[in-house]
């Protein structure tokens, strides 16, 4: 065979293989989405929607069932009546139930989601939006082992990343806690709790405003075009249907509430600031490996040197010197700011 | 139980967890554990009190696999066991568990943090979570050499007066102040040197309410349990080893020490 | 009373369950603010501070040095390239000198001592032929390389320069997901792969340490260097006029090893984008104080830990490799030995790709170390060209006294330019030495990783040599 017909060849395998092993759109890819029991996704799709219902205090219908799996409504009663007929729910005249049994699957299911999306937040450095997604997934193939194990391993949280309660091993979950945004006064505080991760448009744009649970907040002002409230000392402008997936808890006690801070990184070469805190965006490994270095609030940090690019920035911290990334030092909030003092 | 603990002189290590995590005790009186932070020169004063040369370098984190040695003061067999270094003992990490593990449940008759007497600051907060679990325990106030180079003095009586454990400054890389090490470790394993060990006074914001009321039901329990206060940190954290070991009652055998009332 | 203790636990937990619940999870970040303020209270107490600024503060100077826009990266290469330079050039002689004595020495000697006692051939050919001459070379070629390389690396490295080049290359590396102490463990792959995967132990991030791990191949290792500049100075520095045949063929080298880095960016961003996305990740660089270096103790401590640590699971491999080189060019079905049965049958698949059947059967057999492939390749090209007169007999590898030499056995071999392109990019981009293999099992206990970056190597090398030679030919001959 002639040369160019090799390389013809070899560029069609080339690509060929990419197209079976590429991540997320490959055929590979596909396939293990696909080999997810459709099933039992289904099934348990619907579990949990029927508890979402219940735990917001709204009514399921069939109807609702059909937009949340995007399925027609007539293969959502087929489902309806097959979970009837595994005793998972009750289907009454214009509202569909569940069953104590019912119930505690759900719960089994979103404990899975939920332990998921928190590993995912703490241990990995897969972004914000990608947790939900990855979360559907996982949560029809762990074992009850295995998420006990996760669990364990990870501390046993109470809140997933988006600030949801997650069921304990024994089931139980909290009471719904937080109200809308929108009840809050103008000029009241509040801590951010919940951010609702569906649909996934509307979370993004949360995210994509820098918020998180934990949050601290000041409404502005609301009326029926825009919701303008402080975050971080920044002012954010939300319209209020994305507004309505934020739940917050107003904040009472005066000491809590933050002022406004700059952040780490806005520190120069030389510059010298007291820790005020760090942002809750900053989880798990990530948070505890700063604690393990002597950064908690009221501790004095001094920007020290800058590497060749700029980033990282070393840092004197309790007479360590300790290299940090942007993308740490954009979440750990700084006051009492030294500048830097004219060279002598 | 109660002739151990009327025995001051008797090895205090619990012999069963020790074997558990590995620990051949045949030969040997005491066992010692060797904690840090990374990069305080652990390995180095670990070779200075066994002999052996294991590498160290200016790296945090050097140690992975778990070193093993022994010596002999006295008449006494001494087995030392050098943890993984660890900033904390509260992370999640694989090294954290073990060291936690095996100073909480092994029990170890003597355990020897080494601190860098130039970042005392820092080191003194894992100095401080192990003397929450144990104590026995021995400050090794290393890289002392280094610290004098940087005009930094510690005043070491006050620090050990402060602790409640014996502090002996060292330039292990010299040799310095390894036989006092030796014989602080002797005295605290043997019972002469009885240590009052400091522990935490701030208050946890918001919980001490909680803490307090989980605090006496653990006692009540576990009668002569030595530190409820961090049990019942632990429980509230979600540390599931301490929850094991509470529903299995193991919790129970860290109390033996201790003369009932 | 059993049941009624156990109730009383569970009650505990239960109790304890919902408080968390009221507490939420910012306890642990109370309990952290407690101890540190209470380790602030003692250490206020106790340490005194000289407030009297020192005359000179060696740390700081040497830090704005060494991190300097302007100084800073001179220093870093200026730095790394003497310990090369050193190591490649120092090694030589020692290297030699162990030759001497093992393969020039020893060797003639065993034979001659096995002939007088009169032990059966094959039993001479496998033990003295194939064993001791495999150890013998691993360790003459290894040995002086490793000896010189990493105890100045260890000095550099307790002085706490070290720490100090990742910070500075960071930022490189944060770009393909990978963390700047990889700059480290790269360098340390220059002197031998499977020290560089030990040293990822000091990446304490999980998903950067694999990373680290499995593309540490890519830096062209010591057993790798000898053959890159061999090859280059016959087949490259041949085809220049010979004015320009010393600088084209260094040139060569030099590229194939900056080709290897470039691999090792581009796999370290694939990896962190694909199978790695998810594995636990996160960011810590302490920059520790300088300290003086105290070499005699890392002298003695970098020989017993890394040199003779690497060389002793080198000559375990070698041993059996050995024997297994001498029984495949030795051991004959019909009168053709196995060597040739499988040189023929591979030699189409290697024609595409630019290479020989000899070349893939060396890089087989000769898996124990990067050391024995061009001697093995020699040997291998005798056998199956039937020369005769040169080398030491079947089976027996064998290096020649002089390069024209070598360059005449291969080019007998029916090599071109081509080949020794393609060896060159072969030699970069292909599997792991088993020594490195066994490392890379050892230190991430997975067989999965393992097999990872084994595969993952020679794929890349298949498909580079596959598309120069396709293109090769189209465009030069």
């Amino acid at each position: 065979m002639s040369p160019a017909t090799l390389l013809i060849i070899g560029i069609i395998i080339l690509s060929a293989f990419a197209f079976v092993i590429w991540p997320d759109r490959g055929i590979l890819a596909r396939w293990k989405k696909i080999r997810v029991d459709s099933k039992r996704v289904f099934i348990e799709d619907a579990l949990k929607h029927l508890y979402d219902c219940e735990y917001k205090n709204t009514v399921c219908t069939l109807n609702g069932i059909a937009n949340f799996l995007g399925i027609s409504n007539e293969k959502a009663s087929r489902l309806a009546n097959l979970l009837l007929e595994m005793k998972l729910v009750n289907i009454l005249e214009n509202s569909i139930q569940l069953t104590a049994e019912g119930r505690s699957y759900a719960l089994r299911v979103i404990r899975i989601h939920r332990l998921w999306e928190r590993y995912l937040a703490d241990q990995t450095s897969l972004g914000s939006t990608e947790w939900h997604k990855e979360a559907e997934l996982k949560e029809h193939s762990l074992s009850e082992s295995q998420v006990n194990e996760l669990a364990a391993q990870l501390g046993n949280p109470l809140n997933d990343p988006h600030g949801d309660p997650i069921p304990s091993e024994e089931l139980q979950m909290p009471e719904k806690r937080g109200e809308p945004i929108s009840a809050l006064k103008n000029g009241e505080f509040a801590t951010i709790i919940h951010l609702e991760d569906e649909p996934k448009e509307i979370y993004a744009q949360l995210v994509a405003e820098g918020l998180y649970p934990g949050m601290q907040i000041r409404m502005l002002d609301q009326n029926a075009l825009r919701v303008i409230f402080e975050a971080d000392g920044e002012e954010t402008v939300l319209a209020p249907v994305f507004a309505a997936n934020i739940t917050v808890i107003p904040i009472k006690e005066k000491e809590n509430i933050q002022e406004s801070f700059h952040t780490l990184s806005s520190l120069k070469k030389g510059e010298s600031a007291v820790v005020a805190g760090i942002s809750n965006a900053m989880r798990g490994l990530q948070r505890r490996r700063l604690f393990d270095f002597g950064l908690v609030p009221g501790t004095k940090i001094t920007a020290m040197m800058d590497s060749f690019g700029g980033d990282p920035i070393a840092y004197e911290i309790r007479s360590s010197i300790i290299a940090l990334r942007k993308n740490q030092t954009d979440f750990i909030y700084v006051k009492d700011v030294e500048r830097r003092s004219k060279n002598v | 139980m109660f002739d151990q603990s009327a025995c001051a002189a008797c090895p205090a290590h619990n012999i069963n967890n020790l074997v558990k995590l590995g620990i051949d005790m045949k030969n040997f009186d005491y066992v010692v554990a060797l904690a840090g932070n990374p990069n305080t020169g652990k390995s180095t004063v670990f070779n200075a009190l066994t002999g052996l040369k294991q590498h160290t370098g200016n790296w945090p984190g050097k140690t992975v696999t778990r070193a093993e040695g022994g010596f002999k003061y006295g008449t006494k067999k001494y087995k030392i066991v050098d943890l993984p270094g660890t900033y904390s003992l509260l992370s999640t990490s694989v090294d954290e568990e073990i060291a936690r593990d095996f100073i909480l449940f092994g029990q170890p008759d003597v355990t020897v943090i080494i601190a860098d007497a130039t970042r005392l600051e820092r080191n003194l907060n894992l100095v401080l979570q192990v003397l929450e679990i144990t104590d026995r325990a021995v400050l090794c106030l290393n890289l002392i050499d280094e610290a004098q180079r940087h005009r930094i003095k510690i005043d070491d009586r006050a620090l050990s007066k402060e602790l409640g454990i014996p502090v002996i400054p060292t330039a292990a890389r010299q040799n310095l102040g390894i036989p006092e090490l030796l014989k602080a470790i002797d005295e605290v394993a043997t019972g002469i040197y009885v240590c009052r060990p400091h522990r935490i006074t701030a208050e946890f914001r918001k919980v001490s309410r909680a803490v307090n009321d989980l605090q006496k039901k653990i006692s009540r329990e576990f009668p002569g349990l030595p530190n409820t206060r961090w049990i019942a940190l632990r429980l509230l954290e979600g540390d599931q080893k301490i929850i094991n070991a509470l529903k299995t009652g193991e919790l129970q055998n860290l109390a033996v020490n201790t003369v009932p009332d | 009373m059993n049941r009624l203790i156990n109730n009383s636990k569970d009650l505990i937990l239960a109790s304890a369950n919902k408080m968390r619940w009221e507490i939420g999870e910012s306890l642990h970040d109370s309990i952290i603010e407690a101890i540190y303020k209470d380790a602030e209270k003692i250490a206020s107490r106790v340490v005194i501070k000289d407030q009297a600024k020192p005359k000179f503060d060696w740390d700081s100077t040497i830090d704005r040095l060494v991190t300097s826009r302007v100084l800073g990266l001179p220093i870093m290469v200026l730095l790394l390239s003497v310990v090369f330079y050193i190591t490649i050039v120092g090694a030589n002689y020692p290297s030699d000198l162990i030759a001497d004595v093992l393969i020039g020495k020893i060797y003639p000697w065993l034979k001659s001592t096995a002939a007088a006692l009169s032990v059966p051939s094959w039993i001479s050919g496998v033990s003295i032929d194939g064993a001791y001459l495999a150890m013998a070379w691993v360790v003459s070629v290894m040995l002086p390389p490793m000896a010189i390389f990493f105890p100045m690396f260890t000095l550099l490295e307790d002085f706490g320069y070290l720490p100090r080049v990742a910070f500075n290359l960071d930022g490189i590396y944060k770009k393909v997901g990978a963390h700047g102490k990889q700059a480290l463990t790269m360098s340390m792959g220059f002197g031998c792969n499977a020290a560089g995967v030990i040293a990822a132990r000091i990446i304490d991030s999980p998903r950067e340490r694999l990373i680290a791990i499995i593309t540490n191949n890519f830096s062209l290792c010591n057993g790798r260097w000898p053959t890159q500049i061999l090859i280059a100075t016959i087949f490259i520095g041949g085809a220049v006029p010979a004015y320009l045949a010393g600088v084209v063929s260094a040139a060569s080298v030099v590229f194939i090893a900056v080709l290897g880095i470039a691999f090792s960016f581009l796999v370290s961003w694939g990896l962190s984008k694909t199978i790695l996305r998810g594995e636990a990740s996160t960011f810590s660089l302490e920059l520790p104080p300088y300290r003086p270096p105290r070499i005699l103790q890392t002298l003695y401590t970098s020989l017993i830990d890394r040199t003779i640590f690497v060389l002793r699971r080198a000559v375990i491999f070698a041993l059996p490799a050995g024997v297994v080189i001498w029984l495949v060019a030795n051991v004959k079905i019909d009168g053709i030995s196995i060597a040739e049965y499988f040189i023929d049958s591979v030699n189409p698949f290697a024609f595409l790709l630019g290479l020989n059947g000899v070349i893939l059967l060396a890089y087989v057999i000769a898996i124990p170390a990067n050391e024995i492939v061009i001697p093995t390749v020699l040997m291998l090209t005798v056998l199956v060209a039937k020369l005769h007169g040169i080398g030491a007999g079947a089976g027996v590898m064998f290096q020649t006294d002089s390069i024209s030499d070598t360059a005449s056995v291969l080019q007998t071999g029916g090599w071109t330019l081509l080949t020794g392109i393609n060896l060159m990019l072969f030699s970069l981009l292909h599997n792991p030495c088993s020594t490195t293999i066994y490392t890379i099992y050892k230190e991430t206990k997975s067989i999965k990783w393992a097999i990872v970056s084994t595969l993952l190597p020679i794929l890349l090398g298949f498909i580079v040599t596959f598309f120069v030679a396709q293109i090769w030919r189209l465009f030069v001959n």
